[in-house]
């Protein structure tokens, strides 16, 4: 009796543990053959995806580790790649060197926004999340400004091809020509109609490495520690604020370089809104893959991006089959990730609370039990 | 242990700079335009243009130019290198050459003239800038930020400025 209830007490736990990505695969496998779609074209739409993605979303691992939760200040650090990008089209730097030269040129700037956001961060402690999505506006802003009005006057541009017809800022779509997939076709494997693009996973690779070696450094321990209890990692003497700040940089440099795949994967981005909703669907992608604010893994990150996007290939072409109308499909999936953004958020709170409670009801009674003793 | 530490950090930027130079200089790109046109009045000679010229870059064909044709090739780096089937006249043996150009790192557009590059002249006779023609007016692209948000136009309502009515 004890066994069958232990057995239902922890199928229910992993079930709890595990919602959102078991609600993914069941979407996927009833959308799948409503689609219609070949299994070689999805394998192939989905490792394109991966190849684009996952870079970006390995970036938000590290603020989740020193306890910052989910950063949507990564956002600052699509920004800083976009600017980088912007430089090296004008310069007429192609191919892989031109990816290179945007990622060691997006550094500059990803370090000095992801030092403003971690400071800023140090000063609301607890409510990151949101601080972090409403930088996103207001560097929007910055951005704006710079890529605008700026670049032009006061930051030579040259080429006409980018310029505004009036002389001053950016063309509302940058063209990437000259570094599209450049990263994705080198070594690239085509077997059975799907492409792998070698060298980004390679890349990517060697981020998960740098990843898992980084959490053994003492710099890691010391972020898991304060990730873990501010308080006691400051009374260990580890140096809370550096090493919060230090966290943020590292995701927002991370996030640079991920955003200068991705977009050197599409071909061109659009000025001033290519950023926008990269934080959100990164952060939708990393929450379906099973982690939460305050855990996450490589794993997460993998499954996260399998699951969300096979959902974005398959929704609109299953919400066409089902009403005749792909807008549905479409509606569905932007539903679906901010929902589960949503859901997310209210687990966390719900358990942290749960947990707070459990606490204190433990703390009553031992109060209780020490009162009677006495 | 601080000064290991800016040395350090001295070095990492140092490497960073330097592998940003390499690659502003192997990365450089330009489009190579190959024009098989007659120079003419060149100090006094003429050069005719070749009956037919098989360019090939990279072991792949990239074109075949009759007279007054023009074919165009991407290039990244500072280096060009390309092979030439030339049949001077119609029904005539083709001649292979393999060319080797050193690209100016200032110029997007190159264009080369084949006859007098074939005929060993001097850079500036087979070597010139292209330029693209001027682009005819655009209407002004949307830039985002400009207007009032709520799409409502004009002066958004306060036509008579602030004027509350009444007299002060």
């Amino acid at each position: 009796m004890k066994m069958k209830k232990n057995l239902f007490g922890q199928s229910s736990d992993f079930l709890q543990n595990n919602l959102v990505p078991i609600m993914f695969i069941i979407i996927c496998i009833i959308c799948y053959p409503l689609a219609g779609f070949s299994p070689s074209y999805l394998l192939n739409e989905i490792v394109t995806r991966m190849g684009r993605n996952i870079f970006l979303i390995l970036s938000l691992l590290i603020p989740i580790m020193a306890g910052m939760g989910l950063n949507f200040g990564m956002t600052l650090g699509a920004m800083a790649g976009q600017i980088a990008l912007i430089f090296v089209t004008d310069w007429q730097i192609w191919g892989i060197p031109g990816v290179v030269l945007a990622m060691l040129l997006s550094i500059p700037f990803s370090v000095l926004l992801g030092m403003m956001c971690g400071k800023l961060m140090n000063m609301a402690k607890g409510r990151e999340m949101i601080l972090g999505y409403m930088m996103n506006y207001f560097v929007g802003g910055l951005y704006q400004l710079v890529v605008l009005f700026i670049m032009g006057p006061i930051i030579p541009i040259k080429h006409a091809s980018i310029r505004l017809p009036r002389g001053y800022g950016i063309r509302t779509t940058v063209n990437l020509t000259s570094l599209r997939q450049c990263l994705d076709n080198e070594f690239a494997i085509l077997y059975k109609g799907v492409k792998i693009p070698v060298l980004t996973f390679i890349i990517i690779g060697a981020l998960c490495l740098f990843i898992l070696w980084f959490r053994r450094t003492k710099l890691g321990q010391d972020m898991r520690a304060v990730g873990q209890d501010m308080e006691v990692a400051r009374a260990a003497g580890i140096k809370v604020e550096r090493t919060r700040i230090i966290a943020i940089i590292m995701s927002t440099v991370f996030a640079g370089f991920g955003q200068i795949i991705y977009l050197q994967n599409i071909g061109n981005f659009p000025t001033c809104t290519a950023h926008t909703q990269i934080g959100m669907f990164c952060i939708a992608a990393l929450l379906v893959g099973g982690a939460s604010v305050e855990k996450a893994s490589i794993g997460n990150v993998f499954l996260g991006v399998i699951l969300f996007h096979t959902m974005f290939i398959l929704a609109p072409r299953a919400g066409a089959a089902i009403t005749g109308d792909a807008m549905i499909g479409e509606y569905f999936r932007v539903f679906v990730s901010y929902g589960v953004i949503t859901l997310a958020l209210i687990m966390y709170e719900t358990k942290k609370r749960r947990a707070k409670s459990q606490g204190g009801q433990l703390l009553a009674q031992a109060q209780r039990e020490g009162g009677v003793r006495s | 242990m601080k000064k290991r530490q800016l040395l350090m950090q001295l070095a990492a930027l140092a490497v960073c700079i330097a592998l940003g130079a390499v690659m502003m200089i192997i990365g450089r790109g330009h489009t190579v335009y190959l024009d098989n046109k007659t120079l003419e009045d060149y100090q006094g000679q003429t050069y005719k243009a070749a009956h037919k010229i098989v360019v090939t870059v990279d072991g792949k064909e990239l074109t075949k130019l009759g007279p007054r044709e023009r074919g165009m090739s991407p290039c990244i780096g500072q280096s060009f290198k390309m092979s030439l089937e030339i049949t001077q006249e119609k029904g005539g043996e083709p001649e292979t050459r393999v060319i080797q150009l050193d690209l100016p790192y200032g110029m997007d557009g190159i264009i080369v003239n084949l006859p007098a590059l074939l005929a060993g002249l001097p850079e500036e006779a087979w070597m010139s800038e292209f330029i693209p023609a001027p682009e005819p007016e655009e209407p002004d692209e949307e830039v985002p930020g400009e207007g009032d948000e709520f799409d409502i136009g004009g002066d958004l309502g306060l036509d008579d400025g602030l004027d509350i009515g009444g007299e002060m």
